[in-house]
């Protein structure tokens, strides 16, 4: 509606909110035995065409507890926090952008 | 993509670490009780963790799959069925003909812990509903 760039900051808004969902789950289950954490790659994911699920990869390099579960609770509040902001940002945007259209339909109407 | 599933995910974690600082206190409490209905000292009890669909009714089926709604739920409570250890107490009611009282397998720290363990998760679950609260109040917001 508003411009190409309004819709690909639309699909990155969908990718983030698939990315929050999936700090969530991590954070429920930080306790669970054998839990592996999950995460959106994020190139991927903004590549893919808008509307389309977001797939969940698992990660690597992350140390497993004994009982098999690899959740980093301070990874994890990283990622909540910049989720947070990101999505911030991009509904900024999104804000502004309706803004502008609205003042200029106000324009004309004069 | 529902941001408000998020916010399920994380109420089972809590409900999940809630039940775990239960169950914990309740070891703590009767860690030198001797008699219970069942006979013998009180038996210590440990939950267990699993994952688990934790997709709403209402949303549940328009979810796509993708595997990223897991949740977390108590899948047993555990009670210790190893020998009780004895304690030399010869003056204690319950003692046997040698002066022994079988005790509950409990170590007070560790259990205390524990504990503290359970509600550091309760609050990094917290944190995660009002994070995910703001991006749906910012989400709100573009309709102003």
């Amino acid at each position: 509606m508003l411009n190409p760039v309004a819709n690909r900051v639309e699909h990155y808004l969908d990718v983030l909110s698939a990315k929050q969902k999936l700090t969530a789950s991590n954070i429920a289950n930080a306790d669970t035995p054998g839990y592996q954490t999950k995460d959106v790659d994020f190139a991927s994911a903004l590549q893919s065409a808008s509307g389309s699920p977001v797939a969940a990869t698992e990660v690597d390099g992350l140390v497993a507890k004994p009982d098999g579960n690899n959740v980093n609770l301070d990874r994890e509040a990283r990622n909540l926090a910049e989720t947070s902001l990101r999505f911030q940002i991009a509904t900024q945007y999104l804000q502004n952008q309706i803004r502008a259209t609205r003042t200029a339909m106000s324009e004309v109407r004069g | 993509m529902s941001l408000f599933s998020a916010i399920s995910v994380s109420a089972t974690g809590l409900s999940a670490q809630r039940t775990r600082a239960e169950i914990l206190a309740q070891n703590l409490a009767n860690a030198d009780t001797t008699r219970t209905p069942e006979g013998g000292p009180y038996r210590r009890r440990d939950v267990v963790f699993e994952t688990a669909d934790a997709s709403s009714s209402f949303r549940g089926h328009l979810d796509e799959a993708g595997g990223g709604l897991t949740g977390v739920r108590v899948s047993e409570i555990r009670v210790d069925d190893t020998e009780a250890p004895k304690r030399y107490l010869p003056g204690h009611p319950d003692a046997d003909k040698d002066g022994y009282v079988a005790m509950p397998r409990i170590n007070p720290a560790e259990d205390m812990v524990d504990l503290m363990g359970a509600s550091r998760g309760y609050q990094a679950n917290i944190a995660a509903i009002s994070a995910v609260k703001d991006m749906i109040t910012r989400s709100i917001e573009l309709f102003r």
